[in-house]
């Protein structure tokens, strides 16, 4: 009798210690059945488009050559790490997926910086967030490595679900991912492309594809100036940079450069220059562009910007001085200012790239993560390029 | 006891007015905002202040002689692009000590410029600023420059490991060359000089003291201090942006003042701008922990710019006026002209 009592009393004391666990996991299987049902697909951004439109990239990942930067930049594949970066990647120590559901769980969402383009973006991930009821925080660290170095501890003190990064720089992302990784925190990295070291280390990337979008920006460029110029020999051109350090310093300058090398070899490049002091500024640019106008004169047959607003408006201020209408502009968009332009007739094309669709996708590949799917290493939004035929499908702009 | 007179309070207050300051916002901090008072975020706001930290090691003594050093935000990106971007060629012993020279180097020729030229510091640093500028741009070719091997991992992680709770090997360099800067100013003749140059650089020239030699010393503190702060910021990172050190300037030109070391020089001390550095970040980091945005970032850091250049306005009309209201200095005369007059 005394052996039954407690024999009764160990396996009720068992059936109390396993039950939070019993519960638990039931609870994890009812947020995760309940994670699966939110539909996003339905999402719309602010330009009406869908939120979350899928890629129509279907291109093959060449195979990666034993020296990219021994070849010339003129070589797509001198690009090679920062364009296919993500592809070839050995995960280390990567955390495994809870599979638990997205719902409830803890984002943090570190952008690089202050810009109508960071809200439009916070705001497609906060829908995407919202969606799953996430809890969402954003950090911005205003343009400064050091800064988003210091959230990124930060965030790790917080002990989020996951932390999502826009890598401020291409190179120093790559001691960043490492540090969330080492933390066991899981990373996810999206919208600039960071060094391929750094990918090792972040469950996988999203965003644009801005090699791929300025590729086809630019056969679309190298034919409207071979259309506008017939017969030309040389068709010369000129790159207004980035930023210099990010992903897309190089893929909106070298992206054009290496595919028109064999695309449109006619064309050459005169000039490319990042405005300085401020690389986003209208008056910056302006002079700059003035410049090479004044000392290329009609040699300069096309312009591509890496921003659609502040430096297209400085590129046409500059070209209405000199009175040039026969200059051939193309840039990355799609802000307010770079659609009007399009829409004037003034910029030919920009890309479209959707800034709420970039910071969507990054939350939603957090939550299929979180919902146990197996997710590829890299997802890029959609690409294509607008212009006066298409510009009004995408009013109102999203930023 | 002698009872604290009010005057005796308002001394008391602007000789330690950045402890006071320190303990408010530490205090204010560690008690409203969430996650503050722990070992993680204390140590990363210490590994965070450690690059500035050493910059204004020398920045001060610069201000303390009366001059000014626009060039140190170049010359961080500019050790740090060196430090890495030689490392393949030079190994990192080769590659640092190129990088501190080449930051002692500026110094030399800001110092001469000034010395010796006669020229305004602010027009000479501005330049040497201008043209380190160009100079980073020729040496990376725009582009960030980063490390990753695999001993660059290791001394990365070693400089962030904590050997001691708060203290990693980056923070424990800065907190010794802070510490030995101090003493050596307060603690010998020579760091005495510094102070007498800028407090009046005539009588300190009538006193024996080879002003241009410690001008340019200054300045050579300063361009070794800002290089090794951008050295030991991009071994633990593993790369070197071209806007490392782009911050610093109004950062720590901040702080100084904040710290009371006088523009007009003669006054002042690195373990003040130091512990002003660290109450400037613990302000911006309770404003990331209270979830504030970075305009309200911008805003504080504008408040206490407007502050800063208020305090110096305000302390420089003090200066004068107290120069005129010397009564020590008035009875001497009255005493002289007595004994004239008796005679």
């Amino acid at each position: 009798m005394k052996r039954a009592a407690i024999l009764a009393v160990a396996l009720a004391l068992v059936a109390l210690v396993a039950m939070p666990g019993f519960s638990q996991t039931a609870a994890q299987k009812a947020n995760l059945a309940a994670s699966l049902k939110v539909d996003t697909s339905v999402l719309k951004s602010a330009d009406n488009q869908l939120l979350l439109a899928p890629s129509t990239d279907n291109r093959k990942v060449p195979t990666r050559p034993a020296d990219p930067s021994a070849l010339p930049e003129t070589d797509p594949l001198h690009w090679y790490d920062m364009e296919w970066a993500g592809w070839n990647v050995t995960p280390t120590n990567l955390p495994k997926s809870p599979a638990d559901g997205a719902i409830g769980k803890k984002i943090i969402f570190i952008v690089h910086g202050s810009h109508p383009w960071t809200t439009a973006c916070t705001s497609g991930a906060k829908k995407v967030a919202d969606a799953y009821k996430m809890s969402f925080k954003v950090l911005d660290p205003n343009w400064v490595k050091d800064v988003q170095d210091q959230m990124i501890d930060q965030a790790i003190n917080e002990k989020p679900d996951m932390i999502l990064l826009i890598p401020l720089d291409a190179k120093g992302a790559v001691q960043q991912a490492r540090k969330i990784n080492q933390a066991g925190i899981p990373l996810h990295m999206f919208n600039t492309l960071p060094d391929a070291a750094a990918l090792n280390y972040s469950l996988g990337w999203t965003g644009p594809d801005d090699f791929g979008q300025f590729r086809l920006l630019a056969k679309a460029w190298a034919d409207q100036m071979r259309k506008q110029n017939p017969g030309a020999k040389t068709l010369g051109v000129a790159y207004v940079q980035h930023a210099p350090g990010g992903s897309p310093y190089f893929a909106r300058s070298f992206g054009p450069i290496s595919e028109l090398a064999t695309y449109a070899p006619e064309v050459k490049t005169l000039e490319k220059a990042s405005p300085t002091p401020a690389t986003f500024d209208a008056n910056t640019t302006m002079q700059l562009v003035s410049d090479w106008l004044t000392k290329y004169g009609k040699d300069l047959k096309g312009i591509c910007a890496s921003d659609d607003s502040a430096q297209s408006l400085g590129i046409f201020q500059a070209l209405e001085k000199a009175g040039r209408t026969d200059v051939v502009v193309v840039a990355a968009g799609n802000s307010k200012q770079g659609m009007d332009l399009v829409k004037e007739g003034k910029l030919f094309g920009i890309t479209y790239q959707t800034a709420e669709g970039d910071g969507a996708l990054a939350v939603k590949y957090a939550a299929d993560w979180f919902n146990g799917k197996a997710m590829p290493l890299r997802q890029n939004l959609a690409q294509h390029i607008i212009t006066k035929a298409d510009v009004d499908k995408f009013y109102p702009p999203q930023w | 006891m002698r009872k604290l007179g009010k005057n005796s309070l308002l001394a008391f207050g602007d000789k330690y007015r950045i402890y006071i300051l320190f303990a408010l916002v530490f205090a204010f901090m560690s008690l409203f905002a969430p996650r503050f008072f722990n070992v993680f975020n204390i140590t990363s706001i210490l590994k965070v202040i450690s690059m500035n930290a050493c910059v204004a090691i020398g920045f001060t003594v610069v201000m303390i002689c009366g001059q000014l050093d626009l060039s140190i935000g170049t010359v961080i990106t500019f050790a740090g692009v060196l430090a890495l971007g030689l490392k393949p060629a030079l190994g990192y012993a080769g590659s640092i000590a190129v990088a501190v020279v080449a930051g002692g180097l500026v110094g030399v020729l800001n110092g001469l410029l000034v010395a010796k030229a006669k020229i305004n510091s602010f027009i000479v640093t501005l330049g040497t600023m201008t043209v380190l500028q160009g100079a980073i741009y020729q040496f990376s070719g725009g582009n960030s420059i980063s490390v990753s091997t695999p001993d660059a991992f290791v001394i990365s992680d070693f400089l962030g490991k904590s050997l001691l709770p708060l203290l990693t090997p980056r923070i424990l360099i800065s907190l010794v060359l802070v510490l030995a800067m101090e003493a050596y100013l307060r603690r010998t003749r020579s760091g005495r000089n510094f102070y007498l140059v800028g407090g009046n650089r005539n009588t300190a020239w009538l006193a024996g003291i080879p002003t241009d030699k410690y001008t340019v010393a200054a300045f050579v503190l300063s361009g070794v201090g800002a290089a090794i702060g951008g050295v030991l910021s991009v071994l633990e990172s593993t790369a070197a942006t071209l806007k490392l050190g782009e911050n610093s300037l109004m950062y720590v030109i901040s702080a100084t003042i904040i710290g009371g070391t006088a523009m007009s020089g003669g006054k002042g001390g690195v373990l003040r701008s130091v512990v002003a550095i660290f109450t400037l970040e613990m302000l911006y980091t309770g404003v990331i922990l209270f979830g504030l945005g970075n305009e309200v970032k911008i805003f504080i850091a504008g408040l206490i710019l407007a502050y800063v250049v208020l305090y110096e306005a305000y302390a420089t009309y003090k200066h004068e006026n107290d120069l005129g209201r010397r009564p020590e200095l008035m009875k001497e005369l009255e005493a002289r002209r007595m004994a004239k007059e008796k005679a």
